[in-house]
């Protein structure tokens, strides 16, 4: 796998786009999850109610690589998130995330060789205001 | 004068401290240092401007490289636009010769690091791979080093004469001056330090209750 090669031929290719509609129920189970204590993010009847700024980590399109990619997922693991907020999201948005390949990179670290392959989704919301922009890093072993 | 020569900010893909916060760490817990080098993976900052933080907090903030060869990681010190011409920094399998020898002609010092670690480090290579000329610095005191990989290197320090130097390797705030490089004179720019690294006259130590412990 040459990753100048990937590099070249993949990203920055729009390879997705899905919407999600926001509702109540969903903005409590994540702020629940993580611990959430902030009435903005836990109470609904608070005015400024939103959801928690990683909400977007939960979301997934419906391909994590392009079609065609020489790549498949069941050869990587799951190298983490990086969320980055860019506004509030409400109860009743719809939001729409854009899929494509951000990088691909090469390191070594004391385990061996790791290709990094990065998915970024861009969400906007249904003014077409950005609200995140999620980095999913897919990891694959190479030595 | 106590310089932490290995760190890494978000500049680095794998960096999770922004430098404002590694300042205001080592100011609220005083970690006895007096500036910091950002040793960025496989990359050159060239753009970030830290001059205002080093006003604000009184440390020297530097910048550095981290580049990866076929015998494990190398910082680099003194980069300029023409080093950054002579190799490509984000391959992985650059050969150390030229990154010590493009150092040197660049005015810049390469400076093998971890060598004890696995597979990365250069121990692990110079047994099938041989001994590496123009190497004259290593880093025997890692932060993140595990086991004796840190003696490991200190042994290959002392079977070669390299000069040590010590770095914390920190990705997150609070490893930042887990050790550090004890230096006997006034740096006041990266031009300083890559004089003091070539002549050698720079010691690894570690902090221990407050005090800065040479490595044996």
């Amino acid at each position: 796998m040459d990753t100048a090669e990937l590099k070249r031929d993949w990203v920055g290719r729009t390879f997705d786009t899905v919407s999600f509609k926001i509702e109540t129920e969903s903005m409590l189970l994540f702020a629940k999850a993580c611990g959430e204590q902030l009435p903005q993010y836990i109470d609904p009847d608070h005015p400024d109610f939103q959801a928690v700024p990683n909400y977007t980590s939960c979301f997934h399109g419906r391909r994590a690589l392009p079609e065609g990619f020489p790549m498949a997922m069941e050869q990587s693991f799951d190298g983490g998130k990086c969320v980055e907020w860019k506004g509030a999201i409400r109860a009743g948005d719809t939001i729409t995330a854009k899929s494509h390949l951000h990088d691909v990179y090469e390191k070594t670290g004391r385990s061996g060789g790791m290709v990094f392959i990065v998915h970024r989704m861009e969400f906007t919301n249904q003014h077409s205001e950005p609200v995140a922009v999620v980095d999913w890093k897919m990891i694959r072993k190479t030595g | 004068m106590i310089l932490d020569l290995h760190s890494h900010s978000i500049v680095s893909d794998d960096g999770r401290a922004k430098v404002e916060n590694y300042c205001q760490w080592i100011q609220r817990k005083e970690i006895p240092i007096d500036g910091l080098v950002l040793t960025e993976h496989r990359l050159y900052d060239g753009d970030s401007d830290y001059r205002p933080l080093e006003d604000q907090f009184g440390l020297l903030i530097m910048k550095a490289s981290e580049v990866e060869t076929e015998y494990g990681h190398v910082l680099v010190f003194g980069v300029n636009d023409e080093l950054r011409a002579a190799f490509d920094f984000g391959r992985i399998d650059l050969p150390l010769a030229t990154v010590v020898q493009e150092s040197e002609r660049c005015g810049a010092i390469a400076v093998p690091c971890h060598p004890g670690r696995p597979r990365v480090g250069m121990c692990a290579h110079i047994s099938t791979r041989g001994e590496v000329e123009g190497v004259r610095v290593i880093e025997t005191l890692n932060g993140g080093s595990r086991g004796n990989e840190n003696e490991q290197a200190a042994a290959l320090a002392s079977r070669k004469g390299y000069a040590r130097i010590g770095g914390s390797d920190s990705h997150i705030v609070s490893h930042i001056g887990r050790c550090a490089t004890r230096i006997e004179q006034n740096v006041e720019d990266i031009a300083d330090l890559v004089s003091v690294l070539k002549a050698g006259r720079c010691e690894a130590v570690s902090l221990e209750e407050g005090q800065w412990i040479p490595q044996n």
